[in-house]
């Protein structure tokens, strides 16, 4: 069944208990090495206060509020970001998105990040598409080189 | 006039050395071929539950070739392949000759600070991604919390056979170590 959006609409919350667990296994899916993710002491040493949340597993929560709200008839097709203070763990988050445009078989949705003080640590714009004529191109799709 | 690091600041040096290669193309070239386990594991990680991410049934009746990918599993991806050797790593864990030059004598600290990303196709298990970043801008700014140097590089993922899979803008955030901010 499709559903239909008008701005205003939200999509539930995602709330998301971010641990140092977490933390660790992402950098390593990502491979990424960086210490201040999982050196507890050392990224006190560079005046954090405790291990750093990565912005793009942020933002991947983020796009999870709009990818499980939505289902799978829409996909992300542009996503901006911008993060407004860092995120330590264990951080328990909220992801909110709020439709502010809706055009034809696309829409754009405003994302926050909120913080139980009430802090907004991130903001972010995305932009849907419905589901269809994508998956079918594939790869190789006529234009869509560099 | 524009404002500039402290002289003799490590941000400063950065920002001398950095800031002429402003439009360089940083790097070109294959980072492999995605697989299956690691779109699992990455989608797992988040917590994503979608089944299109882990089976290639359940993909397949979403109407993909193969399991996808999450939308930012490319931008997110920090070495390729098999990555730096440990004793080749900076202090701080990251790879000297990364996508972003982060000044790897110098000290600097580092965040991520925001990207903006284009998802023009689907990332499908055994597509083989290549890479081409670019610099794009270098700026220093007056922030809250001192001194900062924002490093802006864009990063086109393509398919092997050419169809662009995501063109991202991401910024980092630099700062000077600890004891000289």
């Amino acid at each position: 069944m499709s559903v239909s959006f008008q701005a205003g609409d939200t999509l539930p919350r995602l709330t998301h208990t971010a641990t140092a667990l977490q933390l660790f296994r992402y950098s390593a899916v990502t491979w990424n090495p960086h210490r201040i993710h999982f050196d507890d002491p050392y990224a006190r040493q560079e005046g954090h206060d405790g291990v750093v949340l990565h912005s793009h597993l942020r933002a991947a929560l983020a796009l999870r509020c709009v990818t499980e709200g939505l289902g799978p008839e829409w996909h992300v097709a542009k996503a901006a970001y911008r993060l407004r203070k860092p995120v330590y763990a264990p951080a328990d988050l909220a992801y909110t998105a709020r439709v502010t445009e809706v055009e034809g078989d696309s829409m754009t949705l405003e994302l926050a990040e909120e913080h139980p003080s009430g802090e907004v640590g991130f903001e972010g714009t995305v932009r849907v598409s419905k589901t269809g004529v994508r998956k079918t191109d594939g790869f190789g799709a006529p234009g869509q080189t560099p | 006039m524009s404002f500039t690091p402290e002289p003799g600041t490590a941000l400063a040096v950065y920002y001398a050395r950095t800031q002429p290669r402003t439009g360089a193309v940083l790097s070109c070239r294959s980072l492999g071929t995605l697989d299956r386990v690691s779109i699992g594991r990455y989608a797992l990680t988040i917590g994503a539950a979608d089944p299109a991410h882990y089976d290639p049934a359940a993909a397949l009746a979403a109407g993909y070739a193969d399991v996808v990918a999450p939308p930012n599993m490319l931008a997110a991806t920090a070495e390729w392949g098999v990555g730096t050797p440990e004793a080749r790593l900076q202090p701080d864990g990251l790879p000297p000759d990364g996508e972003t030059p982060l000044g790897e004598d110098l000290g600097l600290r580092v965040m991520g600070a925001g990207e903006e990303m284009e998802l023009v196709n689907p990332v499908i298990a055994g597509t083989e991604v290549v890479l081409q970043a670019t610099l794009e801008a270098v700026t220093p700014k007056q922030t809250r919390s001192g001194t900062c140097v924002f490093v802006t590089t864009v990063h086109t993922f393509t398919s092997a056979e050419g169809a662009v899979l995501n063109r991202n803008r991401r910024t980092v955030v630099l700062r000077n170590p600890l004891q000289e901010s």
